[in-house]
């Protein structure tokens, strides 16, 4: 019924597909900015792990997207101005303190296992396919963070005053998360997506409220209306500057092979 | 039993080549050298991480940014499991892991020379990944025969990973040398760069008495100078092959002694670097690691205060 | 575990239904459950796994190393194997040859995987 050759159906698929490649990208590279400085070795060992999840999964996305006639990987990666990504203002925000860090990944690995699970049965195949082994990997990081996240939360003192900090600080950048930027009616009338926009908040609220029920956090209330959205291509000066930073080496002989 | 007859037994066991276990009765000194040798391999695992981790968020490729950020993951995980063999080591004497990390910002414990350099290119963190690294292997190799148990066991674990690190390091050296003139060049600047860090990297030629004691006790096996030569032996061939130029004029092979004859590295300068922390990048990456320790312990008692909390309302 | 310091977890890790935990080394983690999850990445990086434990180290008893709680110093050839080289020499009196249990296994796992292949089609 989808055909890939029609022109529209096309075109969502590949916006979706940027959306998704460069959340995870970016969350994999201010995950490996810890490499080195988490709290413990252990936990230094177990987060890396997740950082290059991130980073694999993000890679898994750009072969697509090569295959569906855009740049190649690693231009798309390093190559790109920061008026073409696609990613929610959430993960491109500077590392801060780990209780930020981690309530970060915490929401949007809620997020994303809710979206991924909305793409289990998606008319494009290969992105079915992958979807349901990322879901797989997911399990460990949803699983990890909320551990941390409940043990933070109930810890009291300086660590629990912390996370209501982080919680306070990213809350206006949770429904970015949620913005498909305009083709989320296509996407569901393509069948790529099986979930509106509104349904998966609901499942996340739902998901998010149990947790912080179980780690002693109070609900924040509503979520601020969007100010800039990264999914049209609105970012913030740090999203600039990373992009600079990853780029460095690339970018100094974009012709040459490394 | 005596201690006299302790000792004795003790050596009988070197002797024969019996591993030593972390329960068994030793002598104060090979406990001491032990956890000095350990502590100073797993600190410069840990601090081995920071030159390369400059260079995670810069790799110029996808599967780059991949491999060095395992490459370096492993390096921390090496460093997990030195620092757990220091830390059944170091329980007798009332020492925990906080301490042994702490020790390296207090300057109380030493890291290999090499990590005190700056990493200032791609090429830097290729020379990093194939030359130092291939040092490390030679001098980890070295030790898998070593008298005690439980670091023969861990290295064993280590030197499989180095197997991976290994072809990282060769792979992007590789792709560097057959690339632009400038990839070339830059190759050509790391390697001048690091050249006299890597002979230095195997320590002095003579044999101090420390490592007299470490091979009376087989904890190490092997002279600095046997190392080095094996390193040289191994490496300036490679080196060459790829039409890089070793900037040490006076190099060569003394067929008659069977020995490679080279110009020594500053000595005095590098044991600068390693006893007082003296290298370019000493503080800045000591601060690192202090940031990472010291500013987080609310982190690691949260952690905890947690299972206090749990346990107590059970 | 009420004190400042984390406690220590021995780990064992089972690489397969078909095999046993083995154990691997030993963590720093600030509850059995990290210890689990730290342990997954400290571990198992490389490696594929079906179960893992993790026990703290002070719940762990053990033996003393060598020598004598180990002792077995007179012959025990009557349950192995190697005690019954005689067996081929007395077959070969009957023109047969002495059988191995690594010869039955082969024997009857090809007979198996002939007999589900053959129910398959």
């Amino acid at each position: 019924m989808n055909n890939i050759n029609d022109l529209r159906y096309r075109e969502v698929l590949i916006e979706c597909l940027y959306q998704m490649a460069d959340d995870k990208l970016l969350l994999g590279h201010r995950d490996s900015e810890w490499l080195g400085c988490c709290p413990d070795i252990e936990g230094d060992v177990a987060f890396s792990s997740i950082a290059q999840d991130e980073v694999g999964h993000a890679t898994f996305y750009y072969q697509l997207l090569h295959q569906l006639g855009e740049d190649d990987p690693d231009r798309l990666a390093f190559g790109r101005d920061a008026s073409k990504w696609r990613n929610c203002m959430l993960v491109e925000r500077e590392n801060d303190d780990w209780t930020y860090s981690i309530t970060r990944h915490l929401f949007f690995d809620q997020f994303d296992q809710i979206r991924l699970q909305a793409m289990c049965t998606s008319s494009y195949e290969p992105l079915q396919h992958g979807v349901k082994k990322m879901i797989r990997e997911e399990y460990y990081h949803l699983l990890h963070m909320k551990t941390w996240f409940k043990q933070l939360g109930r810890a009291g003192g300086v660590a629990t005053q912390k996370l209501q900090q982080a919680i306070e600080k990213l809350w206006p950048d949770v429904n970015g998360m949620f913005s498909f930027a305009g083709i989320e009616e296509d996407l569901l009338r393509f069948e790529l997506i099986q979930l509106t926009p509104t349904e998966m908040r609901v499942k996340w609220e739902a998901e998010m409220k149990a947790l912080f029920q179980q780690a002693n956090m109070s609900w924040p209330g509503e979520f601020p209306q969007l100010k800039h959205d990264g999914r049209k291509g609105e970012h913030s000066a740090a999203l600039k500057t990373l992009l600079l930073t990853m780029g460095e080496v690339y970018q100094s002989e974009p012709s040459a092979k490394w | 039993m005596t201690e006299e007859k302790q000792y004795a037994s003790f050596m009988e066991r070197i002797r024969a080549g019996e591993k030593i276990e972390a329960t068994d009765w030793m002598p104060i000194e090979y406990r001491k050298l032990l956890i000095k040798l350990i502590h100073m391999h797993a600190v410069s695992e840990i601090m081995g991480a920071y030159p390369e981790k400059e260079w995670v968020p810069r790799a110029p490729s996808l599967r780059r940014k991949l491999a060095i950020m395992a490459k370096v993951q492993d390096e921390m995980g090496h460093g997990q499991l030195l620092l757990r063999v220091v830390e059944d080591l170091s329980a007798p004497l009332g020492r925990t892991r906080e301490e042994l990390v702490s020790d390296i910002y207090h300057g109380k414990v030493k890291f290999h020379n090499v990590f005190h350099m700056e990493a200032r290119t791609w090429a830097d963190a290729g020379v990093i990944g194939w030359l130092v690294d291939g040092a490390a292997i030679i001098n980890q190799a070295s030790l898998l025969e070593t008298s005690y148990g439980p670091y023969a066991r861990v290295l064993k674990r280590i030197c499989a990973e180095e197997s991976f690190h290994m072809q990282h390091g060769e792979n992007i050296i590789l792709a560097l040398a057959m690339g632009t003139d400038a990839q070339r060049q830059s190759l050509q600047t790391a390697l001048d760069y690091w050249w006299e860090s890597l002979l230095f990297f195997f320590g002095p030629q003579e044999v101090t008495p420390a490592a007299k004691q470490m091979m009376h006790y087989q904890i190490r096996l092997k002279t600095n100078e046997e190392l080095r030569q094996k390193f040289l032996d191994k490496y300036v061939p490679r080196i060459q092959s790829l039409g890089l130029t070793i900037p040490d004029l006076s190099l060569r092979y003394d067929d008659s002694q069977k020995k490679w004859r080279y110009q020594a590295p500053d000595w005095h300068k590098f044991s600068q670097i390693v006893t007082q922390n003296k290298g370019p990048k000493s503080e800045e990456r000591m601060l690192l690691r202090k940031k990472a320790h010291e500013d987080q312990q609310w982190v690691r008692e949260a952690m905890r205060n947690h299972n206090i909390s749990i346990s107590s309302a059970l | 575990m009420q004190n400042n310091q984390n406690d220590v977890y021995e780990v064992f890790v089972q690489k397969s239904h078909a095999e046993q935990h083995q154990h691997v080394g030993s963590l720093i983690a600030p509850s059995p459950d990290m210890a689990v999850q730290m342990a997954r990445e400290n571990f198992l990086r490389r490696d594929h796994a079906v179960n893992l434990w993790v026990v703290p180290q002070s719940q762990v008893t053990s033996s003393t190393y060598g020598g004598r709680f180990f002792a077995r110093e007179m012959d025990r050839g009557y349950r192995e194997v190697k005690g019954y080289t005689e067996n081929g020499r007395l077959w070969r009196m009957f023109r047969e040859k002495v059988m191995t249990l690594e010869e039955i296994v082969a024997f009857v796992e090809e007979k198996e995987r002939g007999e589900t292949e053959g129910g398959e089609r």
